[in-house]
């Protein structure tokens, strides 16, 4: 049996008195699109970040591609830094507040990680950044600034600044979470072409829509547990723990 | 007594080359606080130690809270006793930034305060670390919104750099006490001084204007 290409293994994180993920395992094939639900609060957002360590677990493990982030905990030697750097470099991470670079220019903040971790010059980072940039539909903002930019065309940016490194997998905390209502649909847009192309990619969202139209596998959780993993058909329709009944019931009188 | 205006006229080449050392000593002790406090602000941020941030914490009231004027002559006069003889336009440099990186900790404190935490996460997630996540994401941004404090800051420093008269280095405010000493003509050379004094602060606060204008560009 060929290992899974991402596998997270047992991963434990407490903050304070809050336990935020309780011994969470999870195995995602390659291509495979998993979009995770949960109420606020229920550590989905902390999963995703434990992956590529932004929040360090206190246990477990994180496997890529054969590769085990894990045990590491506190300072990280040099060694282990740069086998940290090496492995987020491969997966990309777009976040709910966008986190564009303000003081460079769109092409700029496309560019920036390629010369710096990709170690690419800066001719070679340019194209790149100008065909990544095409493919969100940026294309007439290469020399604009971040803060002129609306919410919508942020997030694009941020979608293009990681896929200009060639993730293998791609985290999206609540990408659409802080758009206005009209924006979102852009950045569907780019997620859906994302997804057409095959890309592995993990989803925190609440765009419930979404996931069950592109989604291989959707994720609910609740408590910093996983109570129920399936197809999407499944999951929201027929769920079968009340926990997610209960969640489901909530957000369909909110979004009738 | 007669305001002698030629007196201002004979003096201007000496005055001036003072105002060169003021500017010296100034851009030099500026310079040196500013690399020290980004030092010290890395450092903070990053190791996260209660000993070194109470260290940093104790040097930053102590410079706070006792006059430059004692803090020069501490450094001129006491340090030789330790066997430390400093030159005074060392010393001056040396006192000018200790004092003043003190200043700029505090103001680079605040200009990293206003950068997001999500600025880190987006550099590390993309495996920027290290120098470069500071160098080239972090502390643009936190200079580029401290500009109008270090540009006050400076414009103190260049004020302050007056007190080094006191341990004999050779500026504008010395070299201003030796005209008038020996030609007995203190209110034109203290009025050509002040003016020299008040041009330089006024070209270093416009300046501040236009780099504000220049990055604010890039900001909007």
């Amino acid at each position: 049996m060929t290992p899974p290409f991402l596998e997270i293994l047992e991963i434990n994180k407490r903050f304070g008195d809050i336990n935020a993920l309780k011994n969470v395992s999870l195995n995602v094939s390659i291509g495979e699109v998993i979009c995770i639900i949960g109420p606020s609060g229920c550590g989905k957002s902390t999963l995703l970040r434990t992956i590529n360590w932004l929040t360090p677990p206190d246990s477990g493990k994180i496997i890529l591609q054969g590769d085990i982030i894990g045990s590491v905990t506190g300072k990280l030697t040099i060694k282990q830094n740069r086998l940290l750097n090496n492995f987020r470099a491969r997966i990309g991470m777009v976040f709910q507040q966008f986190n564009v670079w303000p003081h460079l220019n769109v092409l700029e903040n496309v560019i920036k990680a390629q010369v710096v971790v990709g170690k690419k010059n800066s001719e070679e980072a340019k194209i790149k950044a100008i065909k990544m940039l095409n493919e969100v539909g940026l294309k007439d903002k290469f020399d604009e600034w971040p803060d002129n930019l609306s919410g919508g065309q942020k997030q694009r940016l941020a979608i293009a600044r990681s896929l200009a490194m060639d993730p293998i997998l791609m985290l999206l905390d609540e990408p659409t979470s802080a758009l206005d209502p009209e924006l979102i649909g852009e950045v569907l847009t780019v997620l859906r072409n994302l997804v057409k192309e095959g890309m592995t990619m993990l989803i925190v969202t609440h765009e419930l829509g979404f996931a069950s139209n592109f989604a291989d596998k959707i994720v609910f959780m609740d408590a910093g547990e996983i109570i129920e993993t399936g197809a999407p058909r499944e999951i929201l329709k027929f769920p079968k723990t009340d926990r997610l009944k209960h969640f489901l019931d909530k957000l369909s009188i909110t979004s009738f | 007594m007669k305001f002698d205006i030629s007196y201002i006229f004979d003096a201007l080449p000496r005055l001036l080359e003072g105002a060169l050392i003021t500017l010296q000593v100034a851009i030099l002790g500026f310079c040196l606080s500013v690399i020290l406090a980004t030092l010290i602000t890395i450092a903070r941020t990053t190791f996260q130690s209660r000993i070194y941030n109470g260290f940093i914490a104790f040097y930053i009231s102590f410079i706070r809270g006792t006059p430059i004027l004692v803090q020069i002559f501490l450094i001129y006069y006491v340090l030789p006793v330790f066997g430390l003889n400093l030159a005074p336009f060392t010393a001056g440099i040396l006192a000018i930034t200790l004092n003043s990186a003190a200043f700029v900790t505090e103001i680079l404190r605040g200009g990293l305060a206003s950068v997001p935490k999500g600025q880190f996460e987006a550099a590390k997630s993309l495996g920027i670390s290290g120098f470069a996540l500071w160098w080239k994401i972090i502390l643009p941004q936190t200079f580029i919104t401290s500009i109008p404090p270090l540009v006050n800051e400076f414009t103190m420093v260049l004020k302050a750099t007056a007190l080094l008269s006191v341990i004999t280095v050779v500026e504008l405010m010395r070299v201003s006490q030796q005209i008038y000493s020996a030609n007995y003509h203190p209110v034109e050379i203290l009025s050509a001084t002040f003016i020299i004094y008040f041009l330089m602060c006024f070209v270093v606060s416009r300046s501040s204007v236009i780099l504000e204008q220049k990055f604010k560009v890039k900001r909007a």
